[in-house]
């Protein structure tokens, strides 16, 4: 590759990391979710702490995004909620991915 | 409870922010279909088209300035102190009208029962990082761009400080070393809730286009940008863009 391609490549490249930060970002944002007046972000670990929790107990206290406590006395539907936003938010996600990693075979 | 929108727009000699002030209502009534209260005044409200909002004329505080694309630029900023006494809403979205909205996040936001709420951190959607530069002051900035408030004593207070900041903002300048001369709500904004230790956070960043950014092509889901070479857009995403002149054309 000549120097000339390189730049071409690299631009390419950086266009495609910014890409997928912003998209990032969006998910993160798209992610946020009010419930019981508290604020969540619809991620792994607060799914994964829910559905440990559910496991244990019929009511409990998880902290929200801004570290206060929420009671949380339906885990099911708490939960189904998270799911739902996470997928949501990852399936478009999953969509830009594809198209970012055909632009770098195209 | 009463949620509804709330923005301030005061076109200037160099800005037509009704422009602005449009597109940003038909962008809130489209995602979130909340009752929005335009605070101008009478010269800006004869410009403004639409018919489903509320306005409130008052007479504007002028004087002030802002450095926009290598030059000093009038800017009529200092009525959002009094945003608690101007929202008809217990619960206000309060909003610049350069901020648009592609998505439902503000709604799930103004669902949570925090007294108030701004974004501390922002994404500079370029990648360049051209946002904030280092050592702007000791404070920790907020971004008043964006504010959900509801009517409170906390917040009362807080909206009662930013007054009293307003009106000895020199002083609290040299306190917290900021470097701009002018005044900046954002600043005022992280005054009053530092010195009274309230305010909480949008967990995630604020999305931005930064002043050198061209916004090409728009539509109901989101915006075409173009910075030196490159040519990126976002969907789905709100985004507080600092080009004034995109909806001019």
């Amino acid at each position: 590759m000549d120097i000339g391609h390189l730049k071409q490549h690299s631009d390419l490249n950086f266009k495609v990391a910014q890409a997928k930060k912003n998209a990032l970002e969006k998910l993160r944002s798209r992610q946020l979710m009010a419930y019981n007046q508290r604020l969540f972000q619809a991620d792994a670990n607060t799914i994964n702490l829910v559905s440990t929790l559910k496991q244990h107990s019929e009511d409990f206290y998880v902290l929200d995004a801004n570290d206060n406590p929420c009671h949380i006395t339906d885990p099911e539907e708490f939960l189904n909620r998270l799911i739902e936003r996470n997928q949501e938010t990852l399936n478009a996600y999953h969509q830009l991915h594809q198209d970012l990693a055909n632009k770098r075979i195209t | 409870m009463t949620t509804g929108v709330l923005l301030y727009c005061f076109d200037t000699e160099t800005a037509k922010y009704h422009n602005l002030a449009e597109r940003c209502i038909l962008q809130a009534q489209e995602y979130l279909d909340l009752p929005i209260t335009v605070v101008t005044n009478k010269d800006t409200q004869s410009r403004l088209k639409s018919k489903s909002v509320e306005y409130k004329i008052v007479t504007e505080k002028t004087g002030n300035t802002r450095t926009y694309r290598g030059q000093n630029v009038p800017w009529h900023n200092k009525e959002r102190a009094l945003a608690y006494e101007h929202s008809p809403y217990e619960n206000t979205i309060l909003m610049d009208c350069d901020y648009f909205v592609f998505s439902d996040t503000l709604l799930q936001l103004s669902a949570s029962q925090y007294d108030i709420l701004l974004h501390h951190d922002t994404h500079d959607l370029t990648g360049e990082d051209m946002i904030v530069g280092s050592d702007e002051s000791t404070l920790p900035l907020v971004w008043a761009t964006v504010t959900l408030f509801r009517k409170t004593t906390n917040t009362r207070a807080v909206f009662d400080m930013i007054k009293h900041v307003q009106a000895y903002y020199s002083h609290y300048r040299n306190l917290y070393r900021i470097k701009y001369n002018n005044y900046r709500n954002d600043y005022a904004f992280a005054i009053a809730l530092h010195q009274l230790s309230l305010g909480s956070k949008i967990p995630t960043p604020m999305a931005m286009l930064p002043i050198g950014v061209d916004v090409t092509d728009s539509d109901a889901s989101g915006v075409v940008f173009k910075y030196g070479n490159y040519t990126n857009f976002i969907t789905g995403q709100d985004v507080h863009i600092m080009d004034k002149e995109w909806c001019d054309v």
